[in-house]
């Protein structure tokens, strides 16, 4: 059985439609990301698996229980942090992992130990007892996923957990994800690549309500698209040249001297040979891997970043 | 237990919050100080009260005596014999305000029927005429009912109410107190919508009704304890408990249990914490019209009838009555009126928040 198990899954609103049949298959003890712009559709995706909204059209089922008839056995299994950080501002860390905990019926005990464990996981123990509302970004994404966490859910769906967060901030929340890797089914949407890039098993792009692409991350930037990205530093490039280039390979980008060209199936000899025939000096050549960003570009024909 | 826990939440983010807190018992204390301080607290000086005797009979003078007893009013001397001079005088600004005794006044007492008293002032002041107006009614109808020599016993019942001004004041601004609660929980309410921790808590097992109650009883303490600090308040003030104090009390609840239900349907309707502030669109006419601040005896028919018709002016007047000495049976309908009121509002803010939850 798979943790999480979509089915042609579909969202619309007044006639737009937001996630457009989706089907997702997740394992038990995955780390799953969906990677897409602003508006691609994670949220509501992750909004229909919590049993916030009904699907249009489609199915979905957690662990084997669907989410339209059976959402309190659904709601029994997940563990959710939204994409807004949303705690109980007046309470402290104790107050708003007893809160949850105690919804999830479990004993104040239950309750103790685990927040004990959570907030020394996430680094909180120092201002566990100060109303939350005078936290950092950073300390209020940790505690809310700390909430998420502390029913000991089965699947957990972390919406966006870093957007907005400093670097370091991030990077932290990185380590505690990475940290329950295998141990819990993760759902993580993001609009960073780099997260997904190291933290997850396995990513689906996400455009316009459609998964546009499946896989590893190695695999995405590799074996699926084939696409391999030169750098050449090079001294006196001509807009002839450039012309020429953009005419003969998918993309093309120059800064300060340095020019990247990225193609399906590309040869570092035979570029080095065309630019030396035309007479442009290179001083250094590498072949790059693509990043996940090539990828989504190749894709989708947009940028990821905003 | 589910609602348990996210009622203690919402009680917790209320007596944590010194807004909320500020607008629920300091704003409605606030109030109370500066409405009695107006009408002179407890050191208020007596209004001079000129009378017209053109009875002339035992009646007649031993009333006069009574009024002259009440703390209130001082009757000043000499009393005009006929309304003619006293008028003359109002319109020279040499008085304010005069009792007006008819003659015949004590034929009609001895037939029980029915006695006109006019109170006239000067068009200038009528807040001078306002106040004397119920004093002179108590004393009239306490002096009435009960036959001669009756000085000594009427004494006695009108004395105990120490400060009528705090006694007047005190129920309206209490009730008015109240009506808080209706900007208290829309806000909650409203504010956990808009800010999503109610979508938060619907990706929980909670259940529908785990967060009607979560989000209704924790504002039963706070009514409670409202209710409580502006009697504290009140009887520090002055406030003289003559009738029922558990009645009032009930009273009070039942008024806190209509604001709370109409707090959950502004809630429910709203899209902001912030949007949730037209519920002062409502708050303060309807403590307007419902005399929470002033008399409203001189109100438009029409004003008067939409008062009736709200559970507020039934709350404050049945509090009046009842803290001041009334039996129950006068205030019966009042009650059944406010409980109806109560259930129905309950019920709509349940039905709209219920409402809420589903998507």
């Amino acid at each position: 059985m798979n943790a999480v198990q979509t089915i042609k899954l579909t969202k619309e609103f007044d006639g737009l439609v937001a996630v457009n049949g989706v089907d997702l298959e997740i394992k038990k003890g995955e780390l799953f990301a969906l990677l897409g712009p602003n508006g691609a559709g994670k949220t509501t995706t992750i909004r229909m698996l919590c049993c916030l909204l009904k699907p249009t059209r489609g199915t979905a089922s957690i662990l084997g229980y669907d989410v339209v008839r059976t959402p309190f056995a659904v709601k029994k299994l997940i563990g959710v942090s939204p994409q807004d950080t949303i705690l109980s501002e007046r309470l402290n860390c104790w107050e708003n992992l007893a809160l949850i905990g105690g919804v999830y019926g479990l004993s104040s005990d239950e309750v103790k130990e685990r927040s004990q464990a959570l907030l020394k996981t996430m680094g909180l123990v120092e201002r566990s007892k100060d109303q939350v509302r005078k936290f950092s970004g950073g300390m209020k994404r940790r505690l809310s996923i700390a909430m998420a966490l502390v029913s000991d859910p089965q699947v957990l769906f972390l919406d966006e957990p870093t957007l907005g967060l400093d670097p370091q901030a991030r990077r932290a929340i990185w380590e505690y994800i990475a940290q329950l890797k295998g141990k819990k089914t993760i759902l993580l949407t993001t609009h960073y690549m780099e997260e997904a890039d190291s933290l997850s098993d396995r990513i689906a792009i996400i455009d316009e309500g459609k998964v546009v692409a499946l896989g590893t991350s190695q695999e995405l930037k590799t074996s699926v698209f084939g696409m391999r990205n030169m750098v050449v530093s090079t001294g006196n490039l001509t807009a002839e040249v450039i012309a020429d280039l953009h005419n003969k390979y998918s993309r093309v980008a120059i800064s300060k001297e340095k020019l990247k060209i990225s193609h399906k199936d590309l040869d570092f000899k035979e570029i080095v040979d065309y630019l030396h025939s035309r007479g442009v000096t290179v001083h250094s050549a590498a072949l790059e891997q693509p990043t996940l960003e090539d990828v989504f570009i190749q894709i989708t024909g947009k940028q990821l970043r905003e | 237990m589910r609602f348990w826990q996210i009622g203690i939440r919402n009680l917790k983010e209320i007596y944590r919050n010194p807004v909320l807190l500020g607008f629920l018992l300091g704003m409605p204390v606030a109030f109370m100080l500066v409405f009695i301080a107006a009408a002179g607290g407890g050191q208020a000086s007596p209004i001079a009260l000129r009378i017209v005797d053109e009875d002339q009979s035992q009646n007649s003078t031993a009333f006069i005596q009574i009024l002259g007893s009440v703390d209130a009013i001082e009757v000043k001397e000499p009393i005009y014999s006929e309304g003619s001079q006293a008028q003359a005088d109002l319109r020279d600004g040499k008085i304010s305000l005069y009792l007006l005794i008819p003659s015949g006044f004590e034929a009609a007492a001895q037939a029980q029927q029915t006695i006109n008293l006019e109170l006239v002032y000067k068009e200038a002041d009528p807040m001078i005429g306002l106040q004397v107006k119920p004093i002179v009614e108590a004393v009239g109808s306490e002096f009435l009912g009960v036959a001669p020599p009756l000085n000594v016993e009427l004494k006695g019942t009108e004395s105990r109410i120490k400060n009528p001004a705090v006694n007047f004041y005190f129920p309206g601004i209490a009730v008015y107190g109240l009506m808080i609660l209706i900007s208290t929980a829309a806000e909650i309410i409203a504010g956990d919508r808009e800010k999503g921790f109610l979508s938060r808590m619907f990706t929980t097992p909670a259940r529908p009704w785990d967060f009607i109650l979560g989000y209704s009883l924790p504002f039963i303490p706070v009514l409670i304890v409202s209710t409580l600090t502006y009697l504290g308040v009140g009887m520090a003030l002055g406030l003289t408990i003559v009738g029922n104090l558990g009645y009032a009390f009930l009273i009070f609840f039942l008024i806190g249990l209509c604001a709370i239900g109409i707090g959950m349907i502004v809630g429910s309707l709203v899209k902001s914490a912030s949007q949730a502030g037209v519920s002062w669109l409502f708050i303060v006419p309807m403590a307007m019209i419902s005399g929470a601040w002033f008399t409203v005896d001189r109100m438009p028919s029409v004003l008067k009838s939409i008062a009736g018709v709200l559970p507020f002016i039934h709350g404050i007047d049945a509090s009046r009555a009842v803290l001041s000495g009334s039996a129950l049976s006068a205030i019966v309908l009042d009650l059944y009126w406010l409980a109806g009121w109560a259930v129905v509002l309950f019920a709509a803010g349940i039905a709209l928040f219920r409402r809420t939850m589903v998507s």
